[in-house]
């Protein structure tokens, strides 16, 4: 699925990083200003979580030099591109 | 006339290494998460004296067994752990098994993609009638180039060897070849140090990837996103090239067999290419990734537990360090 022609919630994006660093508590809450690596969920293998949920949502790879420098869920959003949001 | 696969041993060095060992060692890694993410419960280490010489023998001998030996005329080894810079493995190797003099015999250093290539090179050497049986051994200990306090890569790879015999046949069972080769990710997945580039160096710092892996630059780096990105990118395209060139759909392949990185990637390559989960090899529980021999264990596992069987057409793709990959179509 790819949704670069109408864009992406932030609501929906939240929600598929959510499954991605499989996140069962719904209530947990996860903004954009939340910092991915303070989460206890988050280790080696959530990059490739993400990586696999970017490819699979917006048909992108992301260079890990990039993704090092990410830190809050903004981030790693302005990181796969503004024009894939709405 | 044509080629094909007559046999397939593998041998497993015996030190094994289950994940309760490396939770032991790792406080923040979870035996279930190992399990259940990567696919892998154990893996076997070679010992310091071991080598990938030694499995390479271990595994030839093992399929020699139900063959005449005098009837290999050429033996290929795929390492990227030999003994000596010089002479070839494969030199000492035919000493060791006993195979005739009068034969071809050379190493070539692959990865991941090893097997694939090993195929298409015996393909060729029986078509252009220089040989007619082929000892292809694959034989990888990755192990020695990993740091002890390296958390991630102690965990993926284990060391093997197998050994196929490829002979022509009366009927074309090994098909069509693609290849694919990449340079500019060789930094990626690398073993800096200990060749002529750079020297192997006693006194290497130690650097710390902020994940729990530790290692200098005399050890084994991969750069794990990074390979999942080449992944992404180079196993659909290689899938459908494979494909289109030995005229064939996926929904008319019996079976496929994928380089076994780790389930994680395995399975998410299976779900984007559209492979029904029945159809697709996925196991590297006992094993690990033992690099170019996870392939022909594959097949070998297969082939006993009944997964493929006599005429089935299988997809062969292997991909991983250089970058460099490959695929073809065999006929069981």
């Amino acid at each position: 699925m790819n949704k670069e022609k109408d864009g992406m919630k932030k609501e929906e994006f939240i929600k598929e990083l959510k499954s991605a660093l499989e996140i069962e508590d719904e209530d947990k809450e996860i903004t954009l200003e939340t910092n991915l690596r303070d989460l206890e969920e988050y280790d080696s293998l959530s990059v490739l979580a993400i990586i696999a949920m970017i490819d699979e949502n917006f048909g992108k790879q992301i260079p890990s030099k990039d993704f090092a420098k990410v830190t809050t869920v903004k981030s790693l959003m302005d990181l796969i591109g503004k024009e894939y949001f709405k | 006339m044509g080629t094909k696969i007559s046999n397939i041993e593998y041998y497993l060095p015996e030190n094994v290494v289950t994940n309760d060992q490396l939770t032991k060692e790792f406080s923040d890694w979870s035996s279930e998460k190992i399990e259940n993410k990567i696919g892998i419960k154990e893996r076997h280490i070679v010992k310091e004296n071991e080598t990938a010489l030694d499995l390479a023998l271990k595994a030839g001998e093992k399929v020699l067994k139900d063959y005449n030996k005098d009837k290999i005329d050429f033996l290929l080894l795929c390492t990227q752990s030999p003994d000596y810079y010089l002479p070839t493995s494969a030199c000492i190797l035919q000493h060791k098994l006993g195979l005739r003099t009068n034969i071809g015999a050379f190493d070539y250093n692959l990865g991941c993609s090893g097997f694939v290539y090993g195929l298409a090179l015996a393909k060729s050497l029986i078509n252009s009638k220089i040989a007619t049986s082929i000892l292809l051994i694959t034989s990888e200990t990755y192990t020695k180039h990993i740091h002890p306090k390296d958390k991630s890569n102690r965990t993926i790879f284990g060391d093997a060897a197998a050994a196929t015999i490829i002979e022509k046949s009366e009927e074309d069972q090994i098909g069509e070849f693609v290849f694919g080769t990449d340079g500019s990710g060789a930094k990626n997945l690398i073993v800096p140090n200990g060749g002529l580039r750079n020297r192997y160096n006693a006194n290497a710092k130690e650097i710390d990837d902020g994940s729990g892996n530790i290692r200098t630059d005399n050890n084994l780096y991969m750069n794990g996103p990074e390979i999942f990105n080449f992944t992404i990118k180079a196993v659909p395209k290689v899938v459908s090239e494979t494909l289109e060139k030995n005229n064939i759909t996926l929904e008319d392949l019996d079976y496929i067999i994928f380089h076994q990185a780790n389930k994680y990637m395995n399975e998410y390559l299976r779900k984007k290419i559209n492979i029904p989960k029945e159809k697709f090899y996925l196991n590297l529980l006992h094993t690990g990734n033992t690099v170019s021999a996870t392939i022909p264990i594959a097949i070998k596992d297969a082939l006993d537990n009944k997964l493929i069987k006599k005429g089935d057409k299988v997809l062969l793709v292997g991909f991983g360090v250089g970058y460099s990959w490959g695929g073809t179509i065999i006929t069981i």
